[in-house]
């Protein structure tokens, strides 16, 4: 599902017509193998740690989710009620998957777990969250992140 | 997502995305992404299913070794596998909605109480097998969140001075009460569709009821905070659509 197709009409022409920002390059960033990285988690699905403000329209500042914040503390703040809650409900992991990136890491398929993962909120026009982006990136970096992955709801 | 990987990468943070609208993800070109055909809310696709998280994963990172040059965006194969309905799937209990009367606040708050009694078991049991909740993001106990609910509805909000904005305030509370009843409605470990969860939630229950009520309000308001979140924040787009609300 997730295909616009499959998605309500209103879902669907919002979609279309959402204005995203352009770029006139791209970025490219290498590095060694995927065994020697170290990997953060960076998601637009508005996590909070229980008790934190809650985000709400329009904000564009982030979160900060330590690796070793039991999953009952972790909560869903995300504006929109326009995409499905009853897997995150059920298993963290389908958004914020540390559990899974623990076992790579013990498989030796990742090099490590970051110390330390991040959380924004989509639905609302990420050129808001450039400075707070870049901010994220010189945290992941005193961590000695190099790779990321990006979990949207 | 893609514009974020833009801004870590310029930084030197080399990442991947997870992309969940192909559109999007064509339009700002982030540097490495791979589109997932699941339903908005579940990157990752399945829940609770170990091994299809992990292949989706691998295939994301994997783009950090095999992508020859920015702006990659391949497609996963596989559809979520638990995104079908369940025939003949019911929740673990039942529960006969009555109606909203209108300026009948004790009366509502009482049914109200009644239908959220009646699930709490259930509620009980799904937080002892999964060990968490996601209720909570209110602040209020599920008694409170009844409260504010009905109380709003009868017209006479009452001066909660720990509410710096009431209607935002009501938002998460209604945002508790969902995930109360819909955490309530998978204590048997049982995996619906999100669509039959969410056609069971809006079919059958007083909260949801009380909610679409509170909605008609909210759009009826002067305020233009509470006009926007009565439009865009209570009923999914998709059941507007099926029940035909205004």
């Amino acid at each position: 599902m997730a295909r616009m197709t499959d998605l309500p009409q209103a879902t669907q022409t919002n979609m279309t017509n959402l204005e995203c920002p352009r770029f006139e390059t791209t970025p490219f960033v290498s590095g060694p193998p995927l065994a020697e990285r170290r990997v953060a988690v960076v998601t637009s699905a508005g996590l909070v740690r229980r008790g934190e403000r809650p985000f709400t329209s329009g904000d564009v500042d982030y979160r900060v989710l330590p690796a070793d914040t039991p999953a009952s503390q972790i909560l869903m703040s995300h504006a929109s009620v326009n995409f499905d809650r009853t897997a995150f409900q059920r298993d963290i992991n389908v958004v914020f998957p540390l559990d899974r990136l623990r076992t790579m890491e013990e498989a030796g398929m990742i090099g490590s777990l970051a110390a330390t993962h991040y959380s924004f909120m989509g639905a609302t026009d990420p050129r808001g969250m450039e400075a707070n982006a870049r901010a994220v990136a010189g945290r992941l970096k005193s961590d000695r992140v190099d790779a990321v992955l990006l979990t949207p709801v | 997502m893609s514009a974020l990987a833009h801004y870590l990468e310029e930084e030197g943070v080399p990442s991947v995305a997870i992309s969940l609208i192909r559109l999007h993800s064509e339009k700002i070109g982030p540097p490495r992404a791979l589109w997932v055909p699941f339903e908005l809310g579940r990157p990752l696709g399945a829940a609770s299913d170990e091994k299809f998280q992990s292949r989706v994963i691998a295939a994301a990172l994997g783009l950090l070794e095999t992508a020859p040059g920015p702006a990659v965006l391949e497609d996963f194969p596989d559809d979520d596998p638990t995104a079908i309905d369940l025939p003949g799937w019911r929740p673990p209990f039942d529960i006969a909605a009555g109606s909203i009367v209108n300026g009948e606040r004790e009366a509502l708050e009482q049914a109200l109480r009644q239908e959220v009694l009646a699930i709490a078991p259930f509620h009980e049991r799904f937080v002892a097998v999964n060990r968490r909740t996601t209720v909570g993001i209110s602040g209020l106990t599920i008694d409170d969140c009844v409260r504010l609910l009905s109380a709003h509805i009868a017209g006479s909000l009452p001066a909660t001075p720990e509410l710096s904005n009431p209607v935002q305030a009501l938002r998460w509370a209604v945002d508790d009460l969902k995930a109360y009843y819909l955490e309530a409605m998978s204590a048997d470990g049982a995996m619906p569709s999100s669509r039959q969860m969410q056609s069971w939630f809006w079919d059958h229950t007083l909260v949801a009821r009380a909610i679409i009520a509170l909605r008609r309000q909210l759009l009826a308001s002067d305020e233009k905070r509470s006009q926007a979140i009565g439009r865009m924040n209570l009923v999914p787009g998709a059941q507007v659509q099926r029940l035909g609300l205004q």
